[in-house]
C-alpha cells in the first residue's frame, strides 16, 4: 500500500521544487491539463473500488468520487473549451497519470480489507495533495479569472471528500482492531 | 402594485418569486423560501418558515447534492448542478436534514403552525 505514495509524493515535490519552482510557473494550458488529470485519476480509482471494495460505505464514497470528479471535469472541459484553450500535458500531468496508474496496479492486488484500506488511505493523500496544489501553485498561478475561478469553486468540494475520506480511515482502522 | 403583505416579500434569507398578479393573488398567504448549496453548504443553514410555505433548494455547486430529512418528511434526491428542488411545508416540525452523497452537509427546516 505504501508504495502508492510514491507518485502523489512525486506530484508534490515536482509542485514544491520542480519546475514552476525554478521560475517556469505552469501556464494555463498545464493547469488545465493538471485539473483535468486530476481528476480523472480518480474517477479510475473510483470505478475500480466501486467494483472491488468489500465495505459498503467505501463503494459509496467511490461512486461519489465517480460521480464528482466526473461533474467537476464536465465544468472544466466546458470553459477550456469556451476559453479556446488545449490542456497542454506537463511534468505535473504526467506524474499524476503515472500515479494513478501504480495505484491501479498495486489496488488489483489487493482484496477485501486490506483493498479498502488501501483506496481510502490513497484518497486521504491524493485529496491532501491536491489541495495543496491547487492553493500554492494552480490557484496563484492561473492567469485567465474564468479558470481561477472554477478552481476556487470546486476547492471545498475536495476538503469536504478529505474529511469523508479520513472518517472512513478511521472507521477501517478501528474495524481492523 | 405589489401587495404590502405579498408572497413575495423578501426577509433575510428569503428569495423571491416574480410572476403576475394573479399568481401573486393565488398564494397571498404562502412565501417561497431560497436555501442556496454552494461551497458544499446550505445557506442559511438554519430556516423557520409557515406550515404552507415552499422552500426551494438551489444548486450552484459543480457537483450534484441532496436536501434529505433525517426522518424522510422530504428528500430531494439528486439534484444536479444549476438545477433546483422545491418542497412545500405541509407538516409543523423541526427537521434536521443533510446532504446524503456529502456526510459533511447539514441543514435545518423548522416549520411552524
Amino acid at each position: 500500500m505504501r508504495t502508492t505514495y510514491t507518485a502523489l509524493t512525486g506530484f508534490l515535490l515536482i509542485l514544491a521544487t520542480g519546475a514552476w519552482a525554478q521560475g517556469a510557473a505552469p501556464t494555463d494550458p498545464q493547469i488545465a491539463a493538471i485539473v483535468v488529470t486530476a481528476n480523472q485519476v480518480d474517477v479510475d480509482a473510483g470505478k475500480l473500488a466501486k467494483a472491488k471494495a468489500h465495505s459498503s460505505e467505501v463503494r459509496k464514497f467511490a461512486q461519489l468520487m465517480i460521480t464528482d470528479h466526473t461533474a467537476v471535469n464536465k465544468s472544466a472541459s466546458a470553459l477550456v473549451h469556451k476559453l479556446h484553450v488545449t490542456p497542454e500535458s506537463n511534468a505535473t500531468s504526467d506524474s499524476l497519470k503515472k500515479g494513478g496508474d501504480e495505484n491501479l496496479a498495486a489496488l488489483k492486488k489487493l482484496h477485501g480489507h486490506a483493498f479498502d484500506v488501501a483506496y481510502i488511505d490513497h484518497e486521504v493523500t491524493y485529496h491532501q495533495a491536491v489541495l495543496d496544489a491547487l492553493d500554492t501553485t494552480l490557484i496563484p498561478n492561473a492567469q485567465n479569472a474564468e479558470l481561477k475561478a472554477l478552481m476556487v469553486k470546486v476547492r471545498p468540494a475536495f476538503v469536504s471528500h478529505l474529511e469523508h475520506a479520513k472518517t472512513l480511515q478511521n472507521e477501517l482502522n478501528k474495524s481492523a482492531k | 402594485m405589489r401587495p404590502a403583505r405579498a408572497c413575495c416579500a423578501i426577509l433575510a434569507g428569503a428569495w423571491v418569486i416574480g410572476g403576475s398578479v394573479s399568481a401573486v393573488s393565488a398564494t397571498l398567504a404562502s412565501k417561497v423560501y431560497l436555501v442556496s448549496i454552494e461551497n458544499m453548504q446550505f445557506i442559511p443553514q438554519k430556516l423557520t418558515v409557515r406550515v404552507g410555505d415552499r422552500v426551494q433548494w438551489v444548486n450552484k455547486d459543480l457537483v450534484p447534492h441532496t436536501a434529505t430529512a433525517d426522518v424522510k418528511a422530504f428528500d430531494s434526491r439528486s439534484i444536479a448542478p444549476n438545477a433546483s428542488w422545491n418542497f412545500v411545508a405541509h407538516h409543523a416540525g423541526e427537521y434536521g436534514y443533510a446532504c446524503t452523497f456529502h456526510p459533511t452537509m447539514k441543514g435545518t427546516l423548522t416549520v411552524v403552525p
